[in-house]
């Protein structure tokens, strides 16, 4: 009898044609979807695994300050790694794009050509495949960079630029503006040596590691290649290195002087000890004369007497007198300026006394305490040496007023004797005036020779003293080299200028160009799969209570043919069979169409297509999608109604005879106090509890694939509105090599980049230290020590932060963790920045008091573009977060209309059918009296309320899913934390969205009520 | 004894709401029989006919049908015992809606690996001209003709009728009643069939008559008449 049941439900099925339609085409449409996101995914998966396999998509990739050596390069490959140069330069074309040439590869991350051929003469060229489609740029058209046309022959398209952008950091494709050429080597060398270049060439090599080493050894080997800074091209960097070597070399040249001045010091103390050895030596040598001195001059003394007694002999040796007179003034001349000899020296020594005393002087006022301890030292002996030094100045005083006298003496003498040929009385007064003069003299020479005395024992004494000076220098002296050669190793240190000729080493995992289609799609795959089966179990269920609704009709027919011996097993397939068939049917045609159309997959491949630089595609549809399309939902129908009908069916054969069960439920439920009709609205409700839950069912997944689309639009606006109007700066550049000076009207910052992970996906956090006044952040005073930070709220919402938390973030190679503490968060979402004071952040980070390496500005600043990494304009974070909107729209208005379809198709059928089986009842009581509005009341109003709350449960608990899913799987991949929060406008607004649609339900299922006739009772019994 | 109920019990539910519905009831009905089980509204026949069919659990007693004790039947079981015993027929019909009244019948005609000729069944109940036809195109006594041939189609030991002629008019209770006559000759079927009507016991060989769920009357009946001669139905 099987088939016979089996006819049965196919007639069933005719029955009820309208309802099954309805949802059939649901499921057409869900499966439609489902299968072509499936398919494309599982398209665009396989077609990246084979096209990477197939074009040699490298294993990763690194960059160089200068073109590797043959003999490093060999050190790679000999150990069978394979390496190809991806050398590019930018250019700007059509005056706003930039297109990156590469030569034509040769080995890795070779071209896919979608259409056309690769370059063979030096003007062909082949163009990637998006910036040919959004530009419109076709094969055998011209483009022309700088002075130099190509002609493209091909349009094609790389495994390393799967997502074309144009640093590694952007996060939207705008292939509006960037794309890539590819020409050959002749011609770029050529293109490049014109000197028409944005920038200087990059010296990017792809390698395959050919199983023969690991990333950690490649790497390890590059990181000891050095370079020579004179091989490096860019200019920028050059100066930038000049400056930084400058810098060490003023430094090391401050602490060669200093040791210079030490040692020169150490010399000169030496040498004026050695001065004043030979000063001293002199002394000792006219300390010696002086008593020959004073022997002549007693003899002088004397031979005066002589002299006086001698003038009576006058007239005779007048003669002898006048030119023994003569000699005695040249003698005495001699004497004088002996004398003024020696007073000059002992100027002399005193202005290197002072010196020394000066010398001692400034190094006891040393900062350094070894140089003031030295010093120290020395003050006493050279006070000793000062005072001596006066002594031996007024005994040199007396001296020479004395020769002075002398010499004028002799001269009167002269003098006197000339005249005393003439006048002999002169003569006599004369010689008594020598006798006198003589007399002094010998005093004079005493007074001198005691002077001497005491400034020989002074000069004794500087002799030690400068001992000692010439001792200490030295040791000072010896102090100061070992100083300097601390400082150099310290500063060799501080200035570690890596001369690592690796810049950039980056995996094909870590690269975010590559593989990007394939990742982006993943979560397509997955989502499908999920959404696939829970609509198909919404739709079965639907399908189930309608089977419920003839089971309980027909229960004593059931019941009479159990009575005969008819299995429950039987009749359970013959009414589960309805909806195996829709749904079986419905998923064939839904898979076909999503097969065979180019509405299905290929639409879907679209999404793709239309933002990555994919190879070709050709369509894959694994038997895993055919069997999921085909098998799915009739199993899920199956197993869902199996689980009702079953429930149903296992009565006794004599309760569904009399059909008993149904009425129980609704008499037991009696509130005191409540009026008729709201007591009957209830009962009516628990009564058709299975429809109205599942009508919540229903709602629930409705609201879960609109709050989809709803939080990727509000996501995607919020972006956009967030990107602009948080963002207050006009540009923001950022260094490569940052200059001395900040340019005029820009706010310097300091920026150091971290990479922080979260649910798997790895972010650019960067620590931002501002200056106090900047003017576009709004971060508040900045914290004053060095583990307070402002957090941008971009920060905290991606890795769940609130105030008072600590969290970390390690440099690149893990090896330094700086630990930070959110002190305050600010509203800001346009970047992953946390906040701190510019001069913290220079000395956390060791840098300069005056570094920077970005400048923000409200006006464009004239900076050399070698010179900077990126320059980001407001209006670009405006174009390119407003590509999100654009791209999201079509996908968001498809959601939005499905989910209300699928609400208002679930709905309709629910209350529908509730009205059905009520149909004799409601009949009954307008043979009672009822007016059609009380019997509305009655019957459907409640289900305003199973809406009402339905809705009022499931927008938060959707809400609350979607928050928890959206930033994990389906936005994950995005660097910035902006929320989808609904401002509550929007909450209300969706509620009222889902009353409209009920209120349009009710309206037309009120219709339904009042053509119900009272007649129909007595229709209905025989 | 083809049937036999012994000493049977039966009571629903519990506390204030209990009610002893059979209170030892012990019948005896031969093979081929047509048995008509008599009483008031409420004496307790349908739990009786219920209890012999396997359709209701009895508290103490017997029940067995052709040799099978269908007390210690259970699940599985029981419905292969009213499989290969039995055929039902109700006051209200109980027919699939959407199968036509041949297709109704095809219905119980799988249960069995011997049914009857079914063109003959139809052709024997006068549905030939009806057999394409589903059930709300039919009458009452046309409904209830189909439903016997569907009861009939396996050919059952046993034939339980519960209130036959309660919603028919008295012509077409008529017509049932002979169809059921004919029937218990043509297939040697032995018959039970439940009643409130006081005429259709002069039609049939055994009269079991329930008051308050006790036998009140038991007897054979020796002046039978063909049903085409009852009155008052
Ligand atoms: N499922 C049941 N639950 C409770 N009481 C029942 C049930 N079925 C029958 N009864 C009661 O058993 C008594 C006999 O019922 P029934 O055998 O149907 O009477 P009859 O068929 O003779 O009119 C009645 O009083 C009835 O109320
Ligand atoms: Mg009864």
């Amino acid at each position: 009898m099987g088939w016979i049941l089996f006819k049965r439900a196919l007639r069933d099925l005719k029955t009820g044609f309208a309802r099954y339609i309805a949802l059939s085409l649901l499921i057409i449409f869900s499966l439609f979807i489902v299968i072509s996101l499936m398919a494309a995914a599982d398209t665009v998966i396989d077609t990246t695994e084979i096209s990477d396999r197939e074009l040699c998509c490298e294993d990763g990739e690194f960059s160089v300050f200068v073109p590797l050596r043959d003999e490093e390069l060999k050190k790679i490959t000999d150990h069978g790694v394979t390496v190809e140069k991806m050398f590019y330069a930018d250019y700007e074309i059509n005056e706003n794009q930039v297109l990156r040439a590469f030569k034509v590869r040769e080995s890795i991350n070779k071209i896919s050509l979608i259409e056309g051929t690769l370059p063979i003469s030096d003007s062909e060229a082949v163009i990637e495949r998006r910036y040919s489609e959004v530009n419109n740029v076709l094969i055998g058209d011209k483009i022309t960079i700088g002075e130099k046309e190509f002609t493209v022959t091909g349009i094609g398209a790389t495994p390393d630029y799967n997502t074309v952008i144009k640093k590694i950091s952007d996060t939207v494709v705008d292939s509006r503006y960037f794309g890539l050429i590819f020409i050959t080597p002749e011609a770029y060398d050529e293109l490049y040596a014109s000197g028409c270049s944005l920038a200087s060439e990059e010296y990017y090599y792809a390698y395959l590691l050919n199983d023969v080493m690991s990333e950690d050894e490649l790497k390890e080997i590059l990181e000891d290649n050095t370079f020579d800074v004179d091989d490096v091209d860019d200019e920028y960097f050059k100066e930038y290195w000049n400056r930084m070597t400058e810098r060490k070399d003023e430094l090391l040249d401050g602490i060669d002087e200093l040791k210079d001045g030490a040692d020169e010091l150490a010399d000169g103390a030496e040498e004026l000890r050695d001065g004043i050895d030979e000063f001293h030596e002199g002394m000792t040598d006219l300390h010696d004369a002086v008593p020959d001195l004073t022997d002549g001059i007693e003899a002088l003394d004397e031979g005066a007497a002589e002299l006086e007694s001698g003038v009576k002999a006058y007239t005779s040796a007048v003669d002898q007198i006048e030119s023994g007179a003569s000699e005695l003034s040249d003698g005495a001349a001699q004497l004088a300026s002996g004398a003024s000899e020696l007073n000059s020296g002992a100027a002399q020594y005193g202005e290197g006394v002072n010196e020394l005393s000066g010398t001692v002087g400034v190094m006891a006022q040393s900062e350094d305490p070894y140089i003031a301890g030295v010093a120290a030292g020395f003050v006493d002996p050279v006070t000793a040496l000062a005072t001596g030094y006066g002594q031996i100045q007024s005994g040199i005083a007396g001296v020479d007023s004395g020769a002075a006298a002398l010499s004028a003496g002799a001269y009167q003498l002269y003098s006197g004797i000339k005249t005393l040929n003439s006048n002999s009385a002169a003569l006599r007064y004369g010689a008594a005036a020598l006798h006198a003069g003589t007399t002094e003299l010998k005093e004079g020479a005493a007074e001198f020779a005691e002077g001497i005395d005491e400034l020989y024992d002074g000069s004794k004494e500087i002799k030690d003293g400068s001992s000692d000076l010439a001792k200490g220098a030295r040791e000072l002296s010896d102090g100061v080299n070992e100083f300097s050669d601390e400082a150099n190793d310290l500063i060799d240190e501080v200035f570690n200028i890596d001369l690592s000729n690796l810049r950039i080493f980056m995996t094909k995992a870590d690269n975010p160009r590559i593989d990007s289609a394939a990742d982006d799609v993943q979560i397509n795959y997955s989502a499908s799969i999920i959404f696939g089966i829970l609509l198909v179990v919404l739709f079965a269920y639907v399908i189930s209570v309608f089977i419920v609704h003839t089971i309980d009709q027909e229960s004593a027919v059931i019941g009479a043919l159990y009575s005969m011996g008819v299995k429950r097993r039987t009749l359970t397939l013959s009414y589960v069979a309805v909806p195996v068939i829709v749904t079986f049917i419905s998923g064939i045609i839904g898979t076909l169409i999503a097969v065979y159309t180019p509405a299905g997959i290929p639409a879907q491949l679209q999404d793709t297509l239309g933002y990555f630089s994919m190879p070709k595609l050709d369509i894959i549809v694994k038997p895993f999608i055919l069997i999921y399309g085909l098998a799915i939902p009739p199993v899920t129908a199956f197993i869902v109604n199996v689980l009702v009908v079953r429930n149903r069916l296992v009565r006794t054969p004599l309760s569904l005879l009399h059909n008993e069960q149904k009425a129980v439920r609704g008499k037991e439920l009696k509130i005191k106090g409540m009026k008729f009709i709201p007591m009957f609205r209830l009962r009516q409700i628990m009564r058709e509890i299975r429809a109205g839950l599942t009508v919540i069912f229903g709602l629930f997944m409705s609201l879960l694939i609109a709050l989809m689309a709803i939080n990727t639009s509000v996501y995607c606006s919020n972006v956009k509105n967030s990107y602009i109007d948080l963002t207050k700066y006009e540009y923001m550049y950022t260094y490569k090599y940052p200059t001395e000076e900040v340019p005029e009207g820009g706010y310097e910052a300091v920026a150091e980049g971290f990479k922080k992970e979260i649910y798997g996906y790895t972010f650019d956090v960067t620590v931002l230290g501002i200056t106090k006044d900047n003017p576009f952040f709004d971060t508040g005073d900045l914290p004053d020590n060095d583990s307070d930070v402002v957090l941008s709220s971009s920060v905290a919402n991606k890795y769940n932060l609130t105030v008072g938390d600590i969290f970390t973030l390690s440099n690149d190679k893990g090896e330094r963790l700086y630990a930070f503490r959110v002190a305050r968060i600010t509203d800001y979402t346009a970047s992953m920045f946390v906040f701190m004071d510019i001069d913290r952040c220079r000395d956390m980070f060791n840098e300069d008091d005056d570094y920077f390496n970005v400048v923000f500005s409200d006006h464009p600043l004239d900076i050399d573009g070698g010179r900077l990494y990126s320059t980001v304009s407001k209006e670009e974070i405006a174009r390119s977060s407003g590509v999100y909107v654009e791209m999201m729209a079509p996908m968001v208005t498809t959601m939005s209309v499905a989910s209300a379809v699928v609400f208002l198709v679930v709905m309709y059928l629910m209350v529908k059918m509730m009205i059905d089986r009520s149909a004799f009842n409601i009949s009954l009581v307008k043979v009672f009296g009822f007016r059609n509005r009380e019997v509305r009341k009655m019957y459907l109003d409640g289900n305003f309320y199973i809406v009402a709350i339905g809705a009022l449960i499931s927008i938060p608990l959707c809400k609350l899913i979607m928050d928890y899913i959206y930033p994990r799987y389906l936005v994950s991949n995005v660097g910035v934390g902006v929320t989808a929060d609904y401002p509550p406008v929007l909450f209300a607004a969706i509620f009222a969205v889902i009353i409209v649609l009920y209120l349009a339900i009710n309206f037309v299922l009120t219709g339904r009520i009042r053509n119900i006739k009272p007649a129909e009772v007595l229709k209905n019994r025989e | 004894m083809f049937i036999e109920t012994r000493d049977l019990k039966k009571s629903y539910g519990e506390g204030g709401s209990f009610v002893q519905v059979l209170k030892g009831i012990s019948i005896k009905i031969n093979k081929g029989e047509m048995c008509v089980i008599q009483g008031t509204s409420g004496s307790g026949k349908s739990t009786l006919l219920n209890c012999i069919g396997g359709l209701d659990d009895i508290d103490s007693g017997n029940v067995s049908v052709a040799g099978t004790f269908v007390e210690g039947l259970k699940g599985e079981k029981l419905s292969d015992y009213r499989r290969a015993n039995l055929g039902f027929i109700f006051q209200f019909y109980n027919l699939v809606p959407n199968l036509t009244v041949r297709e109704n019948i095809q219905v119980c005609e799988y249960l069995t690996k011997e049914p009857l000729n079914m063109d003959e069944l139809i052709d024997v109940l006068g549905l030939t001209e009806h057999q394409h036809k589903f059930p709300s195109q039919l009458s009452g006594g046309q409904q209830q003709r189909c439903a016997i041939a569907r009861a009939l189609v396996k050919n059952p030991k046993v034939l339980l009728c519960d209130e036959p002629t309660g919603a028919l008019d008295s012509k077409t209770s008529r017509d049932i009643l002979v169809l059921l006559e004919k029937i218990n000759k043509q297939y040697g079927t032995t018959m039970l069939i439940v009643t409130h009507n006081n005429s259709i016991k002069n039609m049939v060989d055994h009269v079991i008559y329930l008051k308050d769920g006790e036998i009140y009357k038991d007897y054979i009946n020796e002046t039978k008449v063909p049903a085409s001669e009852l009155e008052d139905l």
